[in-house]
């Protein structure tokens, strides 16, 4: 949540609430982004202003396309020959006890129907799942050996948002947002959107565990009015809001004068002022009135399929563009992805929702001159197994998928890692969840192990113990 | 801050505080030792409480004195929300105004320290601490509908005052210190409170992941140290080795989670469930027999998701079984139990019609029948023997390394424990508990009268209260932090009398400032409430409070726009506006007023809540429909209580004084230009008292 600086000066809250709370509010916007963030004379230490990394960052934002429920990498990413050629056999014995949360660890192994192709120069495999995403090759850098270690879902999606398994953590958005600070002060630094339900565990996912609530992540709902209260009720009308804001402004004011030097009550006050003009500038960003038809077409905002997805990937953009610093947007929120049975329909409906936005997306960056700056990560809490689950789906797999990186200081084109012949396990450049979060701080310009909070007694990271930047897919 | 001059302050005798700096790094590990209570005196304090010696002592130090008393009506309603929570009544303020009686503030701390919202109060830091709540959290969240007893304990311990020994004994061993008492067995449910995930097939992962929140939350809230922090390697910087760690753990190796049966027999009761039971029988055996094949079918399928090695448990007949393959049987049954799971829906359409013709005349018949007896979730051992604990390398619990006992804290004491089982129990957790409620024990008096200062100032003596360790903050007056321990442990660990010290202080007595870091004391903190506390003034404000304690969990409406499956608002309006304390408590979706402001999640131990200012807390008590019922409640007390000054009643309700001339005139004015009807402007004016600073904060 933006969190009020406590300003040691301000304007007149009364001036401000009685000339109408738009003109003001935008007025104060244009102001402040003049005056740059150093203006704000803040007598503590504000804990959103921006802040330098620890070395020169590659992005200055991040977009992370969460797949919610665990995309089957081999029938995505990581073609296996050797599983369609065994199908219908078992795992060999080599394989040894595979554990899954539906115990299919035994089960017949399950070749994909897909039909792989390799796109652009770099030759980059993808399946006819996702034609539009796969256009893109040259932009993603793909690790195929991606791993964590909970089984289930709410476990798994927690430890890919916060590192661990366990609720109570920082999430990655808090990580960057503690780290970084915010370049727009009227926006929160860490926006979530999803496609429709609510991600698992639900706002853990963005919370900031042990943190102060500055640093969480904002859950924007649909529609105009994104943050929850952001609206003057209808009954009550801007006029009498205005009257009444000013009457709290007044009766604040000889408060305060009686209580000289108290931040905290300067601060309280201008929280109102910061509510002003969050009640502009958030309706604006989510107003997507000023695209273009072209635009909105791209993203498939006219097709039923991709126009809930398109819209948020669109969102995304214009958060970035605004200066937020991280955007989660959830497809198929609430483990849509997640086919223990009915591979086929399950996934024919989420690629369908997926792939083209998701193109959109990142020609829409590159237009824009935003890619390089901005990294999206595509991928899920982990991948599917290559043994079948109820003869047509595929059971949860941790144990080695795929996930996509681009833009930001990624090398386009780059695959790091290798699963087994079956796609079960990674074999070599094993990455996990850990290392990705590394990565994702490190293009950041920030150093995983330096970056600490704090906590019972320990300088906390949000790699715990371990975490090592994968090198190999920088640019 | 006044004149040092003002103050003339002499330290008398050669007791000169001890610089925290010159403290030994493990200080805390030191027995606590009664200190001289140094002799000051001061022309302003000619009596001094001995808290005020040792804070005086230091701010003479620093070349500082104490800031003026605060004005009686400050005093009044600090001391109020402090105590219960809540704010103080026009009528409770006039009446300490007038009461010019020498004893007249200690009267009321006596009365607060009386009220049932006293518990109610102070039961919420303790919630806190123990990450009580009544959900699983994780992804089904399922509700934990028992919980609430054991928050109706800590209200009950504290109302009465419970020594803290006792307090502390019951939460660890209630069920093997004293088994009769039904008090003692809720108590127990504090080692309910881990976040569970049920349906988890890693069920050894589980089992420690289970294991390491009791071991992890026990020592945080009871010793006030970050013994987790050895479970991967020996602690970094405390005296606390990664055998430590796993030794204290080994207290709870037999963990064996159970629902008792709670308050008094009611044989009529009985009587008319034993009469349901013969009315139904012929039904329910035939539902049985119809649904039976299906429930087979359904645990097989359950079955099939677990290892065959875990699966394989349930084979093993329950007598020949390990005392681990029990915990983790109990575990595996608990998910192959079929008995609840409706499988309709796998019938035949024959025997589903049936069923359906069945189930209705089942609950047709049962229309009657008496509610199940009360029961509690409580906890205690599988047996007297335990599986074995071992050493994890790495914290990881597929690494185990050495077998270990039971034993205490090395630094402190370097035994290991004695334990003497019981028929059902391994005695494991009473010898812990014994040795932490010991007087010897250095950290535990310290660890708690820390806390209760910490709710008086905002900030512990200790800023760290869970982490009296090494890289924790040193106490800034160690000889008080002792003196109020060693104090404690000498009234019979009574934490009232704690309480009544600290606030009968001088120090805390003194005008309000901004908070500072200083960790001098030399004013009262000014502070926000809480959301709960912030709830509940405007609910009193408003005149809508309902006092009702205890019971089941409580749930007030959620903002239109928050979609809620599992919070349906309590169907009784007047049962909406209880006091938080009662508001349910669901992991996975918190009450959004008190997340807001800064309520923790109750995932793990949170031993101090912060304080933030953020635009939404603004936003939501601006145009939270809730927020405006409140305000328009207030303007109708206040219209209804005075008629000639509704205004000035409104603030007085509010904010616990009459307006200033200059804001009588504000108000006045505010209502004057107000185009709308005079009902909306003073509902408008209302809501205006319950966004200010004032309202927010407590001087």
């Amino acid at each position: 949540m933006p969190h009020v600086p406590a300003f040691a000066s301000r304007r007149d809250f009364l001036r401000l609430a009685g000339n109408g709370f738009g003109a003001v509010a935008l007025s104060a916007l244009a102001a402040e982004e003049a005056r740059g963030a150093d203006a704000l004379r803040s007598p503590e230490p504000d804990p959103l202003a921006p802040k330098k990394p620890h070395f020169e960052p590659r992005a200055k934002a991040v977009i992370f396309l969460f797949m919610e429920g665990g995309p089957s990498h081999v029938d995505l990413f990581d073609p296996k020959p050797e599983l369609t050629r065994r199908h219908g056999q078992p795992l060999p014995a080599s394989f040894g006890k595979v554990l899954t949360p539906m115990g299919t660890g035994g089960n017949n192994l399950l070749a994909s129907k897909r039909t792989f192709a390799r796109y652009g120069q770099s030759g980059l495999d993808f399946s006819d799942w996702v034609p539009h995403t796969a256009r893109h090759a040259d932009d993603w850098a793909v690790l195929r050996a991606c791993w964590a270690d909970g089984l289930n879902h709410v476990g798994s999606v927690c430890q890919m948002n916060t590192g661990s398994v366990l609720a109570g953590r920082p999430s990655l958005g808090s990580w960057a947002v503690y780290g970084l600070g915010s370049e727009n002060r009227n926006l929160p630094g860490f926006v979530v959107l999803t496609d429709g339900g609510e991600p698992l565990g639900g706002p853990r996912n963005w919370g900031t565990g042990y943190m102060p609530a500055t640093y969480q992540g904002t859950f924007f709902r649909g529609g105009p009015n994104p943050v929850l209260n952001l609206n003057t009720p209808a009954a009550v009308g801007a006029a009498r809001q205005r009257d009444k804001l000013a009457l709290i402004g007044e009766l604040n004011d000889l408060h305060r004068r009686d209580r000289p030097g108290d931040t905290q009550l300067d601060a309280r006050q201008a929280a109102y002022e910061l509510a002003f003009r969050m009640q502009a500038t958030a309706p604006e960003a989510v107003d997507l009135s000023g695209e273009s038809a072209k635009t909105k077409d791209a993203y498939g905002l006219n097709d039923k399929a991709t126009a809930e997805f398109g819209h948020r990937c669109l969102l995304a953009r214009r958060l970035v563009e605004r200066g937020v610093r991280f955007v989660q947007v959830y497809c198929g929120a609430g483990s849509a992805w997640d086919a223990h049975s009915d591979l086929e329909g399950n996934h024919t409906r989420l690629c369908g929702r997926a792939d083209r936005p998701t193109a959109a997306l990142l020609q829409d960056l590159k237009d824009r001159g935003l890619l390089d700056s901005t990294l999206v990560i595509w991928g899920g809490e982990f991948g599917r197994t290559p043994m079948s689950e109820a003869t047509t789906g595929r059971d949860h797999n941790p144990y080695g998928f795929t996930t996509l990186l681009a833009g930001g200081g990624v090398r386009g084109g780059a695959v790091h890692g290798t699963t087994d012949e079956f796609g079960l396990r990674g074999v070599d450049g094993r990455v996990h969840v850990h290392d990705l979060h590394a990565t994702v701080l490190h293009l950041l310009g920030l150093d995983h192990e330096k970056l600490t909070y704090r906590h019972n007694g320990r300088d906390d990271r949000l790699t715990d113990v371990s975490g090592t930047v994968v090198r190999e897919i920088l640019a | 801050m006044r004149p040092f001059a003002l103050a003339v302050l002499l330290v008398l005798s050669a007791a000169a505080p001890l610089p925290a700096g010159d403290l030994p790094a493990e200080w805390a590990y030191k027995p606590v030792r009664r200190p001289v209570v140094p002799a000051v005196l001061s022309t302003e304090y000619p009596a001094p409480n001995p808290i005020d010696r040792f804070i005086l002592a230091r701010l003479h130090q620093a070349g500082r004195a104490y800031s003026a008393p605060a004005d009686k009506r400050t005093l009044l309603r600090r001391v109020t929300f402090d105590l219960t929570g809540l704010p103080p009544t026009p009528a409770e303020a006039d009446a300490f105004v007038k009461d010019e009686s020498a004893d007249a503030y200690e009267k009321v701390v006596d009365r607060l320290l009386a009220s049932p919202a006293f518990g109610e109060r102070q039961a919420l830091w303790w919630l806190d601490l123990v990450r009580y709540a009544e959900s699983d959290g994780f992804k089904a969240d399922d509700p934990r509908p028992d919980a609430w007893r054991y928050r109706d304990y800590v209200i009950r311990s504290f109302n009465a005052d419970k020594p803290y020994d006792r307090f502390l004994k019951e939460q660890l061993a209630g069920d093997e210190l004293s088994p009769g008492d039904p008090d003692a067995l809720v108590a127990t449910g504090f080692l309910r409170h881990y976040p569970d995930e049920y349906n988890a097939v890693n069920l050894e992962q589980r089992r420690q992941e289970i294991l390491n929140d009791i071991a992890d939350t026990t020592a945080a809230a009871f010793l006030g140290i970050t013994l987790g922090c050895a479970k991967c390697h020996d602690h970094k910087t405390d005296p606390l080795t990664q055998a430590d760690y796993y030794r204290f753990q080994a207290f709870f190796a037999g963990y064996w989670p159970t629902d008792v049966a709670v308050g008094k027999a009611d044989p009529a009761a009985d009587a008319k469930r034993a009469a349901w039971e013969q009315r139904t029988a012929a039904t329910r055996a035939e539902l049985a027999k119809l649904e039976e094949p299906y429930r087979r079918k359904e645990s097989v399928r359950q079955r099939g998701r677990f290892s065959d090695e875990y699966a394989g448990i349930l084979d093993i007949p329950e007598a020949k079984r390990t005392p681990l393959e029990r915990q983790l049987g109990a575990m595996v049954f608990k998910q192959v139990d079929s008995r609840s799971a409706n499988v309709s829906g796998g019938m035949k359409p024959d025997e589903r019609e049936r069923w359906r013709a069945l189930t209705a005349e089942l609950a047709e018949l049962g229309k009657d029948k008496p509610a199940d007896p009360p029961r509690a979730m409580a906890m205690t051992d599988l047996g007297p023997d335990c599986p074995p604990t071992r050493l994890l390398k790495r914290g990881q619990w597929n690494k185990p390394g050495e077998e270990l006992v039971p034993g205490y804290l090395s630094a402190i004491d370097d035994r290991d424990a004695e334990c003497k089982p019981t028929a059902t129990t391994s005695g494991r957790r009473a010898a812990l508990a014994e040795w932490i409620a010991s007087p010897k024990n250095p950290l535990t008096a310290r660890a708690v009268v820390n806390r209760l200062w910490q709710g008086h100032f905002g900030r512990g003596i200790v800023a760290s209260a869970s982490d009296l360790g090494v890289t924790g903050d040193r106490p800034t007056h160690p000889e008080l932090l002792d003196w109020l321990a060693s104090e404690l442990v000498e009234k019979k660990w009574s934490l009232n009398h704690v309480h009544r010290l600290i606030v009968t202080s001088a120090a805390y007595q003194q005008q309000s400032g901004a908070e500072t870091d200083d960790g001098l004391f030399g004013h009262y903190p000014r502070r926000r409430l809480d959301g709960e506390a912030l709830r509940d003034a405007m609910l009193a404000a408003a005149g809508l409070l309902n006092p009702k304690a205890g019971g089941p969990s409580i749930f007030p409406e959620l903002p239109a726009e928050l979609k809620a499956a599992n919070w349906k608002p309590s169907a009784d309006p007047a049962e909406r506006n209880r006091r938080s304390v009662y508001v349910a408590v669901r992991r996975n979706l918190r009450y959004p007023l008190f997340g807001l402001f800064d309520s923790p999640d109750r995932n793990e131990t949170c031993a101090r809540r912060f304080v933030t200012t953020t635009a939404p807390q603004a936003l939501t008590l601006l145009n939270d429909g809730i927020v405006l019922g409140y305000a328009k409640a207030l303007a109708v007390r206040a219209a209804k209580e005075d008629a000639a000054d509704p205004a000035g009643r409104a603030f007085l309700l509010a904010l616990g004084r009459p307006p200033s001339t200059e804001e009588t005139a504000r108000l006045a004015a505010f209502l004057e230009r107000h185009t709308g009807k005079p009902a909306d402007a003073l509902a408008d004016l209302c809501h205006a008292l319950l966004n200010l600073n004032e309202f927010l904060c407590v001087d």
